[in-house]
C-alpha cells in the first residue's frame, strides 16, 4: 500500500497508514450505518409501503370479483374481461385472502416480532 | 326529433307494433331509418315478414328503412369466447381452470344478459352515421329500464375501480427501492386502459342517451299498464331522459249506435272504461298522448302498419344542429 511507496520518510509513511486506518474505519461505519439506516428505517417503510398497496390491491380485486365469495356484482360482466391480465394478482390475492388469519396480523407484520 | 328513439312498455303492449311504425312513418318521409330491435322473440321479422340478423339489412318494399335484430346470448357468448381467448394469451396454464371459473361465472349473472344488450347499443349508436334516426324497440324484459340507468351505475363504478388500481399501482412504484422494477407500473398497465376504456363507453353512453334519445312508452288502456307506465315515466326521470310521450294501443273500437246485442253492449263498457283510462292519461301524466290506436282484428304487418303509422302523432324531420 502506501507505505512501500513513501517509505524514505517514516514519520509521513505513518501519518498515511494512520490517515488510511481512519479512512477504512470511516468505511466500516458508514457500512454499518447504511445498514442500520436501511434495516432499520427505509426497509421497513418500502416494506409497509408495500404491503399497503398489496391491501389497496385486496380491496380493487374484492371489487372486481365479490362473487368469488358469493356476493353479486352488477358488473362482473366487464370486470370478467379483466381477469386474463389480473394472473398474477389474482393469485396473490387469493393466497392473501386464505392466510390473512386478521387484520391485526396483517398489520402486526411490520415490527416483525 | 331527436337521432334515437326508444320505444318502451311492459311486454305484449305492442312495442313492436308501435316501433315498426314509427320507423316506416320515418322512412316514408324520407328519414334514412334504422329499427332495431332487442326482442328475443323477434317480432320484428314477423312484421314485415322476413328474417333480419346482427347486421343491418334493408326490409324490402320500403326504400330508406333497415333493420337488424339484437340477440344479447350471442353476444355473451362471444364476450365469453373472447376474454377466454385472451386468458389462453396471457395466462399460464396453472392457473387457468381458477381464472376459467371465475370467468364462466361472471357470465352466468342476471346482470349479463343486461351488459350484453348494452354494449350493443353502445355500439350501434356509435357507429349510426348512415342513419338519421335509430328506432329501438327494447325487450318486454323489467330490464330496458335498468339498462337505460346502466350508465350512471356502472360509471360510478368503474371510477372506483379505477381510482383503487391507480392508488395501489402507484404504491407498488414507491415501494421499489433504488433501481429495483416496481411491480406494477401505471405507464402500459392493461387494467387501467381497459376500464378507462369502459369509462367512456358509459360517458358516451350517457351523453347520448341524455342529449340525444327521446323516449315513448306504450300503454294499454288497463290498470296494471297505467301504474307501469306511471312507474317507468318517473324512473326515466330520474335518470334525466326525455320521455316525449305516451302512446295508447289496442283500445276498443266502438259499435255502432244502432247495435245492442250482447256483444255490443260488452264493447260500450269497455269503451267507456277505457275513456276514463284515457283521461286519466291525458291529466294525471305529463308527457302527452302521441297516439290512440285501436285494437286490430289480426296481428299488425303490411298494410296495417301504414295505418299505424298515421295514427302516431309524432314528428320523423330530424333535429337541426
Amino acid at each position: 500500500m502506501n507505505d512501500t511507496l513513501l517509505s524514505d520518510s517514516g514519520r509521513v509513511c505513518k501519518l498515511m497508514t494512520l490517515a488510511a486506518r481512519i479512512e477504512s474505519f470511516r468505511e466500516l461505519v458508514e457500512e454499518w450505518l447504511r445498514g442500520l439506516y436501511h434495516g432499520m428505517i427505509s426497509h421497513p417503510a418500502y416494506e409497509k409501503i408495500e404491503q399497503q398497496a398489496e391491501d389497496d390491491e385486496d380491496a380493487f380485486m374484492l371489487a372486481c370479483f365479490p362473487d368469488a365469495f358469493g356476493i353479486p356484482s352488477p358488473i362482473s360482466y366487464y370486470t370478467a374481461e379483466l381477469l386474463p391480465y389480473l394472473e398474477d394478482e389474482f393469485e396473490a390475492w387469493e393466497r392473501r385472502m386464505w392466510d390473512r388469519g386478521s387484520l391485526l396480523e396483517r398489520k402486526g407484520h411490520q415490527y416483525h416480532f | 326529433m331527436r337521432k334515437f328513439v326508444f320505444f318502451g312498455g311492459k311486454g305484449g303492449v305492442g312495442k313492436t307494433t308501435m316501433s315498426s311504425a314509427y320507423a316506416v312513418k320515418c322512412a316514408r318521409d324520407g328519414v334514412r331509418t334504422l329499427l332495431v330491435s332487442t326482442d328475443p322473440a323477434h317480432s320484428t321479422s314477423d312484421v314485415f315478414d322476413q328474417s333480419f340478423t346482427d347486421e343491418p339489412a334493408a326490409v324490402a318494399g320500403e326504400s330508406n328503412l333497415a333493420a337488424m335484430e339484437i340477440d344479447p346470448e350471442t353476444e355473451v357468448r362471444e364476450h365469453l369466447m373472447e376474454t377466454k381467448r385472451a386468458m389462453g394469451d396471457q395466462v399460464s396454464p396453472a392457473m387457468v381452470n381458477e381464472i376459467d371459473r371465475q370467468i364462466e361465472m361472471a357470465h352466468q349473472t342476471p346482470g349479463a344478459y343486461e351488459s350484453a344488450l348494452f354494449d350493443r347499443f353502445i355500439d350501434v349508436m356509435r357507429s349510426a352515421d348512415d342513419y338519421d334516426r335509430v328506432v329501438f324497440d327494447t325487450s318486454p324484459t323489467g330490464g330496458t329500464l335498468r339498462l337505460l340507468s346502466l350508465p350512471e351505475y356502472l360509471d360510478g363504478w368503474i371510477q372506483r375501480l379505477l381510482h383503487k388500481r391507480k392508488e395501489s399501482v402507484k404504491l407498488f412504484e414507491r415501494a421499489a427501492i433504488g433501481n429495483n422494477e416496481p411491480r406494477r407500473m401505471v405507464d402500459g398497465d392493461p387494467i387501467i386502459a381497459r376500464l378507462e376504456q369502459r369509462r367512456d363507453d358509459f360517458s358516451f353512453a350517457k351523453t347520448t342517451l341524455q342529449d340525444d334519445a327521446a323516449f315513448f312508452l306504450v300503454v294499454n288502456p288497463d290498470e296494471l299498464s297505467l301504474r307501469e307506465t306511471e312507474r317507468a315515466i318517473d324512473q326515466l326521470d330520474s335518470y334525466g331522459l326525455d320521455v316525449r310521450g305516451l302512446a295508447v294501443n289496442r283500445l276498443t273500437p266502438e259499435p255502432d249506435p244502432d247495435e245492442s246485442g250482447r256483444g255490443a253492449t260488452f264493447l260500450r263498457e269497455r269503451v267507456k272504461t277505457e275513456r276514463e283510462r284515457l283521461d286519466d292519461l291525458r291529466e294525471n301524466f305529463s308527457p302527452p298522448l302521441v297516439a290512440a290506436v285501436e285494437t286490430r282484428v289480426a296481428e299488425v304487418k303490411g298494410d296495417f302498419l301504414g295505418e299505424v303509422a298515421a295514427e302516431l302523432d309524432v314528428d320523423t324531420a330530424p333535429d337541426t344542429q
